[in-house]
C-alpha cells in the first residue's frame, strides 16, 4: 500500500480511478491478473503506456469467465478490434462494467451488444436463436428453438419491425428487476 | 473571486465546443465536479476515450484557467484546481480502507459463485442482521450500561452467591445481579461532572432505538420495493426467460450446467400445461385446506402446551427446571417446520412461488403463536407473581435465545448433514439437500425478534446476539459447501428478499414494538430493582421530566407539545382498551 508500487504513476491511478468503478487497491490487483494470463507479453511497469494485448484464447480461459455462457461474446464486445484481443484498458473496462457497482442502465447497454452477435445493432431472430443454444447446451430441437424465439421477439417487440431495438430491450429490462446481479 | 474566475472559465469553455465529442464536453463542463466524475463513469465508451474526455475537461480546464488568471491574479486559481483533485484522491482513499474493513466480502464471492443469487441473499440477509444488532449494542452499551459503570463499578451481589458454569446457560443466578438485566440498573441521577439521569437514559435510549429500527426497517423495505417489484406479466414470460433470467455470477461448472438443465425444461415444458378436470380440482382443493388446517392446528396447539408447561413448571429454586420450556420452544421451531415441508410434498402447487408463500404463511404463523402465549404469560402471570419480574422476563428471553443457537447449530450440522447421507446413500430418489432459503430466513427474522422483545428487560441481549450471528455465519457457510447442491429452479431473488424485509417489519417489529410499548405503559414496575423502581408506570418518568422542565424558561414549547401528545392519546385510550395488545395478538 502507500505509494511504493512502481506499475502506474499516481496520475494514471487517478484517471483510472475517476473513470472506472474500482478503488487503487483494486486496479493494481486487476494488473496482477492480467500479467498472470501472460507473463512473457504484459510488462510490469505501465507507465509509459505501453501498447501489448492479450489474446482472446487465454482472456477466456480466467476462472471467472470459464463457465459463463457468453465469454467469447463478452471479450469481444469490449475488444476494440473485434477478436477479442484486450489491451488493458479494455481489460479493466470489461470488468468495471461488470463489476457489480456499475449501473443497471450500463450493463443493460452492454448486454445488448454482447447478445448481438451480428453487431448490427438490433437482436434479430439468429442473433436469439444463438443465445438460446449458448444457454440451453443446444439440447432444444430446432422448431422449439424456433418457437421461443418467434414467441420472445413477439411480447418484446415494440415498433413491430420483428426484430428489438435497444428500446425493445430496454423496456423489458425495467420489468426484470433481478437482471445482471 | 474563485467562483466568478469558475464561471468565467465555464462561459469560455462552452464557445470552444464545436464537435459532437466536444458537445459532450459541453454537457460535462456544466456539472459540479462530482456529478461530473459520475457522468463519465457511466459513459458507454472504452476508458480510452473517458480518459481523454477527462484530460480534455482537466487540461483545457487547466489551461483557460492559467490564462484567465494570468491576467486577473497571480497563480492562486492552479492550487484550487489541485485542491479539488486531491480531496477526490482522499475520498479514494476513504472507499479504500473501508472496504479493507468489509467483513467476508471473499466468502460472499465464494458462495454466490457456487450457489447462485437466491442462496447469496440469505448470507447478504445475515450480514445486515449483524450490522443492526452492532448498532443496537453500540447504542444501549454507549447510553446505559456505560455511565452506570463508571459511576458504580462494582455490582451488588448477595454475599452467598458465585458464579457457577451453568448460568452461560440459564442466565440466572449471579447474572441476575449484573448489569445484564433490566434489575442490575439503578433509578437514581448519577453525580459526577455532569449530571446523568439513568431513568430518562433507560427510556429514551430504548424508545430511540426501536424508532431508528422501524425508520430503517421503512427505508430498506421502500428502496427494496421501489427497485424490485414487478407486477408479474406471464405474458413477457418467454422473452424474460431467455434474456434476462440468467444468473451471471455463478461461476461453477456444476451449477451453471443445472441452470442449463432447467431452463431447457422450463422452455419445452409447454405441452404439460393442460386443463385439470373438476374433480382433479376438488381433489387439490380438498387436499390444500386439509393440510392448512392441520398446520393451523399444530400451531396453536404448539401454543397451548407452552401455555400449560410454563403454568404447571415454575419453579424458581429448581434452575435446571427453568430450562425445560426453552429447550420445548426450540424443540417445536426445529421439528414443525420440517413437518410443513413434509406436507408440501404431498400438495401439488401451480408455481413454485406460490408453495413458498405458502411455506412461509405456516411457519410464521406458528412462530407468532408460540411467541404470543409466551408474551402474554410474562406478561399477565409473571409481572404479578415475581418482586423483580423484569429480570425474570430478561432471562428468559436469554434462555430462549441461547437454546435458539444451539438448536439452530444442530439443525445444521445434523439436519443437513443428515439430509445428505439420506439423499446420497439412503434413499438415491431424494438426492443431494438444496439449501432452504425461506426456512433460514424465517430463523433469522424469529431470532431478531427475540432480540427486539429482549432489549428493554436485558440491554445487553444485542451483543449474545451478534455473536450469535456471527458463528452462524460460518456453520451455515461450512454447511452448505459440504452438503448441499446448488438450487434447481432459478428463482426470482429480488422480490424474494423484498418479501423477507416486509416479512421482518409488519409482523414481527410492530409485535416486538407493542409489546415494549405495552410494557411501558401499563405494566407497574417492580418494587425493588430497575430504573424505575417506585412509579407507577415507566411512561411516568417523561411526565416527571415534563413537570421538572417547566421550571426552566425556554423549554415551554416541549411542555406544550409533551401535553397535546398525552390528550390524543388519552382520547384514543378510553375508545380502545388494550388495542396495542390485541392488535399483537390478531396478527
Amino acid at each position: 500500500m502507500g505509494n511504493k508500487q512502481t506499475i502506474f504513476t499516481d496520475e494514471q491511478l487517478d484517471a483510472y480511478q475517476d473513470c472506472t468503478f474500482f478503488t487503487r487497491k483494486e486496479i493494481l490487483r486487476l494488473h496482477g491478473r492480467y500479467h498472470e494470463l501472460a507473463p512473457h507479453l504484459v510488462p510490469m511497469d505501465y507507465t509509459n503506456e505501453p501498447d501489448c494485448k492479450v489474446p482472446l484464447a487465454l482472456i477466456v480461459n480466467m476462472p471467472e469467465l470459464k463457465e459463463n455462457p457468453f465469454r467469447n461474446r463478452i471479450v469481444e464486445s469490449f475488444s476494440e478490434d473485434g477478436m477479442g484481443n484486450l489491451s488493458f484498458n479494455e481489460f479493466v473496462d470489461m470488468f468495471s462494467v461488470l463489476s457489480e457497482m456499475a449501473p443497471r442502465e450500463l450493463k443493460a447497454i452492454y448486454a445488448f451488444k454482447i447478445y448481438d452477435f451480428n453487431v448490427d445493432n438490433y437482436l434479430c431472430k439468429e442473433d436469439l436463436e444463438k443465445t438460446l443454444n449458448r444457454l440451453t447446451k443446444e439440447e432444444l430441437t430446432p422448431e422449439e428453438v424456433q418457437l421461443v424465439c418467434e414467441k420472445a421477439i413477439e411480447e418484446a417487440d415494440l415498433d413491430g419491425d420483428s426484430k428489438l431495438s435497444f428500446a425493445d430491450f430496454e423496456n423489458m429490462i425495467t420489468r426484470a428487476p433481478d437482471f445482471l446481479r | 473571486m474563485v467562483v466568478c474566475v469558475k464561471i468565467t472559465v465555464r462561459a469560455y469553455l462552452v464557445i470552444l465546443c464545436v464537435t459532437e465529442e466536444q458537445n459532450l464536453v459541453k454537457e460535462l463542463v456544466a456539472l459540479s465536479t462530482q456529478d461530473r466524475i459520475w457522468a463519465i463513469r457511466d459513459l458507454p465508451m472504452s476508458v480510452d476515450e473517458k480518459k481523454h474526455i477527462r484530460w480534455v475537461l482537466t487540461d483545457k480546464q487547466l489551461k483557460v484557467m492559467s490564462f484567465v488568471v494570468s491576467v486577473i491574479l497571480g497563480t492562486k486559481l492552479k492550487v484550487q484546481c489541485l485542491f479539488s483533485q486531491s480531496f477526490r484522491r482522499c475520498g479514494y482513499n476513504l472507499r479504500s480502507a473501508r472496504q479493507t474493513l468489509e467483513l467476508w466480502q471473499g466468502i460472499m464471492k465464494e458462495i454466490g459463485g457456487t450457489f447462485g443469487t437466491s442462496v447469496l441473499s440469505y448470507f447478504v440477509f445475515l450480514k445486515w442482521l449483524l450490522m443492526f444488532n452492532i448498532f443496537s449494542f453500540l447504542v444501549n452499551f454507549g447510553f446505559i450500561t456505560i455511565p452506570l459503570l463508571v459511576f458504580d463499578p462494582s455490582p451488588n451481589i448477595p454475599p452467598n452467591v458465585s458464579f457457577r458454569g451453568l448460568e452461560i446457560l440459564t442466565g440466572a443466578g449471579y447474572f441476575q445481579y449484573t448489569i445484564m438485566y433490566y434489575g442490575g440498573y439503578s433509578n437514581e441521577t448519577l453525580g459526577g461532572p455532569v449530571k446523568y439521569n439513568m431513568q430518562l437514559a433507560y427510556f429514551f435510549t430504548i424508545a430511540i432505538y426501536m424508532v431508528l429500527c422501524g425508520i430503517a426497517l421503512i427505508f430498506s423495505m421502500a428502496s427494496s420495493f421501489k427497485k424490485n417489484y414487478v407486477l408479474a406479466d406471464p405474458s413477457s414470460n418467454k422473452a424474460w426467460q431467455l434474456l434476462s433470467s440468467w444468473d451471471f455470477s455463478i461461476t461453477n461448472e456444476r451449477a451453471v450446467r443445472q441452470r442449463k438443465n432447467n431452463l431447457r425444461e422450463s422452455l419445452s415444458e409447454k405441452a404439460q400445461r393442460r386443463q385439470l378436470t373438476l374433480s382433479e380440482k376438488l381433489k387439490h382443493f380438498g387436499v390444500y385446506l386439509g393440510f392448512w388446517l392441520l398446520s393451523t392446528g399444530l400451531a396453536v396447539g404448539c401454543g397451548a402446551s407452552i401455555y400449560y408447561l410454563y403454568a404447571a413448571n415454575w419453579s424458581l429454586l429448581q434452575e435446571a427446571k427453568t430450562l425445560l420450556v426453552p429447550f420445548v420452544v426450540s424443540l417445536m421451531n426445529l421439528v414443525v417446520p420440517l413437518f410443513y415441508s413434509l406436507f408440501n410434498k404431498f400438495e401439488h402447487y401451480s408455481s413454485q412461488r406460490r408453495q413458498i408463500y405458502a411455506l412461509v404463511v405456516r411457519n410464521v404463523l406458528l412462530k407468532m403463536s408460540i411467541l404470543a402465549v409466551l408474551c402474554y404469560y410474562w406478561m399477565n402471570v409473571v409481572a404479578k407473581k415475581f418482586s423483580c419480574w423484569e429480570s425474570m422476563v430478561g432471562q428468559a428471553l436469554y434462555r430462549l435465545v441461547i437454546f435458539d443457537f444451539l438448536f439452530l447449530m444442530l439443525g445444521s450440522f445434523f439436519g443437513e448433514f443428515l439430509s445428505n447421507v439420506i439423499g446420497t446413500r439412503l434413499l438415491p430418489r431424494l438426492g443431494v439437500p438444496e439449501f432452504d432459503v425461506a426456512r433460514n430466513v424465517l430463523e433469522l427474522i424469529y431470532a431478531q425478534t427475540l432480540a427486539w422483545i429482549g432489549i428493554y428487560f436485558s440491554p445487553l441481549l444485542p451483543a449474545i446476539q451478534i455473536f450469535k450471528l456471527f458463528i452462524l455465519f460460518y456453520i451455515k457457510k461450512v454447511s452448505l459447501m459440504k452438503n448441499c447442491q446448488p438450487p434447481r429452479r432459478s428463482g426470482r431473488a429480488a422480490q424474494m428478499q423484498t418479501i423477507f424485509i416486509a416479512l421482518l417489519f409488519f409482523p414481527y417489529f410492530v409485535g416486538s414494538l407493542s409489546m415494549v410499548a405495552y410494557t411501558a405503559w401499563r405494566l407497574t414496575p417492580s418494587e425493588q430493582c430497575g430504573p424505575f423502581r417506585g412509579l407507577n408506570n415507566t411512561f411516568s418518568v417523561v411526565g416527571v421530566w415534563i413537570d421538572d422542565l417547566g421550571g426552566i424558561p425556554g423549554s415551554q414549547w416541549v411542555v406544550w407539545i409533551y401535553q397535546n401528545v398525552i390528550r390524543t392519546i388519552h382520547g384514543i385510550k378510553n375508545n380502545s382498551e388494550d388495542y396495542l395488545f390485541i392488535l399483537y395478538l390478531k396478527l
